[in-house]
């Protein structure tokens, strides 16, 4: 008599455990490393808003690295266990038998074959994730501490291999986010929820379905084969040195790793910090003072040598074109004006403007002595033109 | 007879200062007789003291500076030729309209101590017509700096000229980065050896940026805030993935979607979007380019495609990079079966596997689905199905 509802055991505690550590893992590297990927998609852009900027993002994806990454090594070590201690079925591997099942489950799938194939405690299709997950693992870690290091890197690798490691890294996420969405949530999920990875069993009827060779061997009902307790210590002997020894080395490289480079400078230097912003051009593009002439008395000494230009500096403003005395022209100040004349050449003395410049008259546009003195030589000199 | 001009002369005088002080004692026992007084005091009543043909009567010719308390020269010569051609003299914008305290002469007297302090004041009447660009001005870096009291600090006069300045159509952009260069010469020098100033300068190229394409006219803002450095890299991108523009040229119009495919641009572009106040230490174009000493990719001193040149870039920011670094970086090239081939295989590897092993998931997941369904909806043939009948069986 068989019982219907009888449960088998699937995964005990620490392998579910195990798979918890996994899921929180994977889905925070998935969601923080997709964002990056596709950082201008307007959903990334709110949700990395939403996790505190990119900078925080990146910072959640490394620490979800490093656990990803530890729990694979603790998953090492217990195959190890597992395998070599214990001697157990390496029930992972896939055999030609697992070709046959997958293809007669699609032949069956499509109405071809009457019978499903009876699979055995991993099927296919379990093989297939776990080794996709495993290929995974490693890509996604060398990859990533790639990036993680890209100075470290560009030491051993070529230039290239960064770039070339971040379209893996990204690419291969990609396919594994998809595949855990068809593959594994079609096949736990959709098709029938399955509780194993939670509660730990399968029913009869879930057994019967997809692990109906191992069903059969569990109703034959073959003891395990015993382990010779000395055969186990001596496996011990080399087990736990090994097991210690990767782990610390394990360990101590994902330490060195996350804290190995300081990949860039933290701070920006101020732009033109050392350069003056405020250098004004010299000479100022104002118009300058025209320069006086030399005071060579020889050359100055007439009309067109200097004396028009002490005139217009001095003179121009009021006695210009527009009536009375005009020192615009040479004739102009010969001729005179309203006052009479203002130049008689010759007698400084008698000359209009000798006496109106003289000092303390403050007349408006006052000689200064020097130029007084110009004007004086000139006219006693003739007044030349 | 020069004596009698003389006598002449006195008399007068003498008799206008006596007329004056019968009107000044009346003018005391009258109201203010401020207006009889001053006509009275003009020998020539018609001219029109606001004209702009009797300020130049002076202004015209008036080479000698005003000097200023603190030692300055306050340059009162209006250059006739370039005031006509000034946009105020064709806009009919008097000298009154802007002095406006001034409708006569003698001028009142002037308070400023300064000339910085002199254009300021002047200020005030340019906001009376360019109320908008003021405002802009008052925002802009220029404008903060002038609120902290920054001699320095340019007033609107210091780059307008209000007695030449053209319309601004009518300037090259030499011309207007020159407007730049009378209080930013060293960074005008640095730009004008760039490969966009030495275009410009010498072969007055129209196409290169000069100041204000980059940094605005009236609004340009503090080049140092986060804000700037993260759009920083639409400066550059406007022009340069104009392909009107960069096709003359031979230049690649994908720097900015390559720069942003990359970590440096994704990050700048986040913290755009998203953060722009916060400064990033990812590099934007000019932390490899330059800011205004900008040269061209082959230049052999400087240029980043020769590798040491790039090195040095990198080196910037990441000071242990070492001679592949630089590779790190696809520089602006989208990766082909010559250029940066590791990439381009890796990619066309992903592009056939992701699709092979999805489609291959797909039959199993498909068939798998149609069988189920098929059970669900067509039940005559239930013993078809290997499961059921093994449970009928152990039920018997």
């Amino acid at each position: 008599m068989t019982d219907h509802n009888k449960k088998y055991e699937r995964f005990n505690i620490a392998r579910r455990l195990e798979h918890a550590l996994l899921i929180l893992s994977f889905s925070t590297l998935a969601v923080t490393g997709l964002v990056q990927k596709y950082a201008l998609n307007s959903i990334s852009i709110a949700l990395i808003s939403f996790m505190g900027g990119i900078e925080t993002v990146r910072i959640i994806h490394r620490i979800a690295a490093i656990t990803f990454f530890l729990e694979g090594v603790y998953h090492f070590i217990l195959m190890a266990y597992l395998l070599y201690v214990k001697r157990k079925e390496a029930t992972m591997i896939p055999g030609v038998k697992d070709g046959f099942d997958a293809f007669y489950e699609l032949l069956h799938n499509l109405g071809l074959r009457k019978e499903a194939p009876k699979m055995p405690r991993y099927n296919y299709a379990e093989k297939m994730e776990y080794l996709a997950m495993i290929w995974g693992y490693f890509l996604m870690g060398l990859t990533g501490f790639m990036l993680w290091n890209p100075i470290l890197t560009t030491r051993i690798f070529p230039g290239e291999f960064v770039p070339a490691a971040k379209v893996a890294h990204g690419l291969e996420a990609v396919l594994a986010v998809l595949a855990i969405i068809l593959w594994h949530f079609y096949h736990v999920h959709i098709k029938h929820w399955n509780w194993s990875m939670f509660k730990g069993y399968l029913t009869r009827h879930e057994m019967v379905e997809e692990h109906g060779a191992e069903l059969e061997k569990i109703e034959k009902g073959e003891p395990e084969p015993e382990i010779d307790p000395v055969v186990f210590k001596k496996r011990m002997k080399i087990f736990t040195p090994v097991s210690i020894v990767f782990s610390v080395i394990m360990v101590g490289l994902v330490v060195f790793l996350a804290n190995y480079e300081e990949t860039a400078i933290t701070t920006v230097p101020r732009v033109y910090a050392e350069v003056d912003v405020f250098v004004p051009r010299t000479p100022t593009p104002f118009p300058t003072q025209i320069p006086t002439p030399t005071p060579d008395m020889m050359v100055a000494n007439t009309w067109d040598g200097g004396i028009d230009f002490v005139f217009e500096q001095k003179c121009s403003l009021c006695h210009g074109e527009s009536g009375g005395l005009s020192v615009k022209t040479y004739s102009g100040i010969i001729q005179g004006g309203n006052s009479g004349m203002a130049v008689i050449p010759g007698r400084p003395d008698e000359s209009l403007i000798m006496q109106i410049q003289a000092p303390g008259n403050e007349h408006p546009g006052q000689f200064s002595d020097e130029e007084l003195e110009r004007v004086r030589i000139w006219i006693v000199n003739g007044a030349r033109k | 007879m020069k004596r009698i001009n003389l006598l002449n002369i006195g008399r007068i005088l003498l008799l206008l200062t006596a007329i004056v002080l019968v009107f000044i004692i009346l003018g005391m026992l009258n109201t203010p007789g401020k207006v009889v007084a001053q006509s009275e005091d003009d020998p020539q009543p018609q001219i029109d003291t606001t004209s702009n043909l009797y300020c130049l009567s002076c202004h015209a010719e008036a080479y000698n500076p005003v000097p200023l308390p603190s030692g300055e020269s306050l340059f009162i010569q209006i250059d006739v030729t370039d005031f006509a051609n000034s946009t105020h003299d064709r806009n009919d914008v008097t000298c009154v309209h802007c002095h406006q305290d001034i409708s006569g002469f003698p001028h009142p007297i002037k308070t400023a101590q300064t000339l910085h302090e002199y254009q300021l004041q002047r200020d005030a009447s340019c906001v009376e017509c360019h109320e908008v660009q003021a405002n802009q001005t008052k925002d802009s870096i220029h404008g903060q700096l002038l609120s902290q009291g920054d001699p320095n600090a340019p007033t609107c006069s210091n780059c307008h000229d209000p007695h030449a300045q053209p319309y601004m159509e009518e300037l090259s952009k030499t011309e207007h980065s020159e407007v730049c260069a009378n209080c930013h010469n060293g960074i005008y020098q640095e730009y004008a050896n760039s490969v966009h100033g030495e275009a410009m300068i010498k072969d007055d190229n129209q196409d290169v940026p000069g100041c204000i394409d980059c940094h605005g006219v009236h609004t340009m803002a503090d080049p140092r805030t986060a804000e700037f450095r993260n759009s920083s890299i639409y400066l550059c991108a406007d022009c340069h993935t104009n392909a009107a523009i960069m096709d003359k040229y031979g230049l690649s119009t994908q720097v900015l979607d390559t720069y942003v495919a990359d970590f440096h641009g994704t990050t700048v572009t986040l913290f755009e979007v998203s953060e722009p106040g916060q400064i990033t230490n990812k590099a934007v174009c000019y932390d490899c380019h330059g800011i205004h000493n900008i040269l061209s990719v082959n230049d052999p001193n400087k240029g980043l495609s020769i590798k040491q040149n790039m090195l040095v870039a990198c080196q910037s920011c990441h000071p242990d990079a070492t001679t592949n670094f630089p590779d790190t970086w696809l520089s602006h090239y989208i990766p082909d079966k010559d250029k940066y081939p590791i990439v381009y295989y890796v990619t066309l590897f992903y592009q056939i596997l992701i699709p092979v092993v999805l489609g291959g998931m797909a039959i199993f997941v498909l068939s798998d689905a149609y069988r189920r369904l098929r059970m669900k909806f067509i039940k005559p043939k239930p013993v078809e199905v290997a499961v059921e009948g093994e449970e009928v069986i152990k039920h018997d």
